[in-house]
């Protein structure tokens, strides 16, 4: 007997057991800060930030096709953009244009946004191997002018974070900031569900399949590229000032390098690329994986990452996800078919994709 | 203004560092016209190639030019091994497969390197770099000049190869077209092991000419996976000559911009002409339209 059971035509989310184990992993988040250390909370925090970037960068990636090797750059901008606007004196800004943390991180990522949103067309002249290209080369030449930037970004010193939350003796900081981030990543969460189970999920998937078929349909390839990225980038940045406002530290190294880039990608290939519960699901294994593995194997802890990424690309490509439904999930009256069939478009009409934004 | 000695001395500079970026090119430009894949961690094989020659002088005074050799050998070695067990799994796969193969490899490739060497920068330091011949205009110095005239023989024998030889001309017609070329005969599963063998050979040579002239440290794999990939679209891909002259171009343009900008715009100035490029031209400036693929 399966843990879960599926109606070909229903959403796994209607299943009533799924949505009870949901709300008591809601519950239990909830509950973090409140019942276990400071150092629990901030791990746990550190895991919904995976979650945020796995599940952006899998819209863009897993959804629309478009392999980015420049997430970190959003990450990393929206991070300085909030730490900015939450302690401009730093960076020499007047100032009397200091914000509250919560403003000022969603500004961050609204900048992180409207920076993809200047650069999408220019990137996404260029296709496949040249996008991926392209975004990394994006990436390190805003990582290489904030790090020369010093009086913006405190160099290789890093820049301190400051905020007012107000706070009282109950809840500290940290407390804080996880509920924030928590509600952020469940936000992440449902606008990328809305996104990729409507119509644009539909345009997406089809130039992910094949652009040039979906394009003669009717579909606009760029508009649904930059509706990705755009989403991607948004969710990105607000992860980045997120855990700027809880580390209170940063500097270019530590939110734009290569390494943000590197964990979005890994925790979508060992959840599982295209899928929807896999960026979440493999955002646990790698939280688990980035805290334990140095523990137990010290120093190779990359290595062991790297050659995680290409087993589980070659042999496992569906990922945790893959295991989960097939283990996991029954579906009930599909006579063998396929268990995606169900996530195919079920009545085909290019019309769908097009009349909607 | 810069006094004109400097901005010479510069061009002079970037051209004879030109050569090493173009052999680095060559190896990622070869994979990606024949494979059609984009070998992510060209840029770390060419840090591991730097890494062995480091090691053998250090360990038994061999300079690098010779140490190239060993580091080629040991690259081909890794090349073959690469396509055998893990590539041939992805290759032909659509992009997204070979590309995550390659960045796991060079995350592996990357933490070898911390291991071995730990984070500090090393060059083979020959203890020669006084000596040279002034030009007037510009000092030409005797390790650059060695490195890039080593540089263009290797293009060259890599050119001759393809061009003369009969396994040459079997993966000149694979890279144009892999399923005639298969009912012609050819053992096409052979022409990509070889393949990725010379291109990963070419990376570790580059990076054993790099390592008697710059500091290595284990992460410029990144940097110069950037650059030699600058210069494929630059020079185009499958095009041996444009390879040599968009090498010389990105040094030369490198230098100048380190020069007029700051030594903190090294790096950017090159990563902006190759997005430029990239955007305006994206088959190269002196690309014929792609050696290979589709």
């Amino acid at each position: 007997m399966s843990l879960l059971e599926r109606h070909p035509e229903e959403s796994l989310l209607a299943n009533r057991r799924l949505q009870g184990i949901l709300g008591v992993v809601l519950l239990a988040l909830l509950s973090v800060p409140f019942v276990t250390t400071d150092s629990l909370t901030g791990l746990i925090l550190t895991g919904l930030v995976f979650v945020m970037l796995g599940v952006s960068w899998n819209l863009l990636a897993g959804y629309a096709g478009q392999i980015s090797l420049g997430h970190a750059a959003f990450f990393g901008m929206g991070a300085f953009i909030a730490a900015w606007l939450t302690t401009p004196t730093a960076a020499g800004f007047p100032a009397s244009i200091q914000l509250p943390i919560l403003v000022a991180v969603v500004l961050g990522g609204v900048a992180a946004a409207l920076i993809s949103l200047v650069l999408g067309p220019i990137l996404f002249r260029l296709s496949g191997h040249y996008f991926a290209i392209g975004t990394l080369a994006l990436a390190a030449v805003i990582e290489l002018v904030m790090l020369d930037q010093r009086s913006l970004t405190g160099g290789s010193t890093g820049y301190y974070v400051q905020g007012d939350l107000g706070l009282n003796e109950f809840v500290t900081h940290g407390d804080v900031m996880f509920l924030l981030t928590l509600v952020a990543t469940i936000l992440t969460i449902a606008v990328t569900y809305r996104i990729v189970s409507g119509a644009g999920g539909l345009g997406m998937k089809a130039i992910h399949d094949d652009e040039e078929a979906a394009s003669s349909l009717g579909v606009n390839p760029l508009k649904y590229k930059m509706y990705a990225f755009v989403v991607s980038s948004f969710f990105a940045g607000l992860a980045g000032g997120l855990y700027g406002h809880y580390t209170l530290y940063i500097n270019p190294q530590s939110t734009l390098a290569v390494t943000w880039t590197i964990d979005s990608l890994v925790i979508v290939i060992l959840g599982g690329m295209g899928t929807f519960a896999g960026p979440v699901l493999g955002a646990g294994l790698f939280l688990l994986l980035d805290t334990g593995l140095a523990a137990i194997v010290g120093s190779v802890a990359t290595t062991v990452e790297g050659a995680l990424i290409i087993l589980f690309i070659i042999y496992l490509p569906q990922g945790l996800y893959g295991l989960a439904q097939d283990y996991l999930v029954t579906d009930v009256d599909a006579g063998g078919a396929d268990p995606h069939a169900a996530d195919a478009t079920p009545d085909g009409d290019p019309d769908v994709v097009t009349d909607e934004d | 203004m810069v006094a004109g000695e400097l901005i010479s001395q510069s061009i002079v500079n970037g051209i004879l560092l030109g050569g090493i970026y173009a052999v680095a090119a060559l190896g990622l430009s070869l994979v990606f016209g024949i494979m059609d894949i984009v070998n992510l961690a060209h840029g770390h094989m060419l840090m591991v190639g730097a890494y062995v020659a480091i090691l053998v002088f250090a360990a038994t005074g061999i300079t690098p030019l010779v140490g190239m050799f060993i580091a080629m050998g040991l690259l081909f070695a890794l090349g073959v091994v690469l396509q055998k067990v893990l590539l041939k799994h992805v290759v032909g796969e659509g992009i997204e497969q070979p590309i995550i193969v390659l960045f796991g490899l060079a995350l592996i490739l990357q933490n070898i390197g911390q291991l071995v060497l730990g984070g500090d920068a090393r060059t083979a330091d020959l203890g020669i770099p006084g000596s040279g011949i002034d030009l007037g205009f510009a000092f030409l110095s005797l390790p650059r000049t060695v490195t890039f005239v080593v540089a263009v023989v290797l293009i060259a024998a890599t050119w001759a190869f393809l061009q003369y030889t009969r396994t040459g001309q079997a993966i000149r017609a694979t890279a144009q077209n892999r399923t005639a070329a298969r009912y012609m005969g050819i053992d096409t599963d052979r022409i990509y092991v070889l393949t990725l063998g010379i291109g990963t050979a070419l990376a570790g040579a580059a990076g054993a000419l790099l390592s008697m002239l710059f500091p290595i440290d284990p992460f410029v794999g990144w940097s110069y996976l950037l650059k030699a990939f600058a210069v494929v679209v630059l020079g185009g891909v499958g095009s041996i000559l444009g390879t040599l002259v968009g090498g010389v171009v990105l040094g030369v343009s490198e230098n100048l911009g380190a020069l007029y900008l700051g030594g903190g715009y090294r790096n950017v100035v090159s990563l902006l002409i190759f997005l430029g490029v990239l955007l305006l031209k994206p088959e190269g400036l002196f690309g014929s339209g792609g050696g290979g693929g589709e």
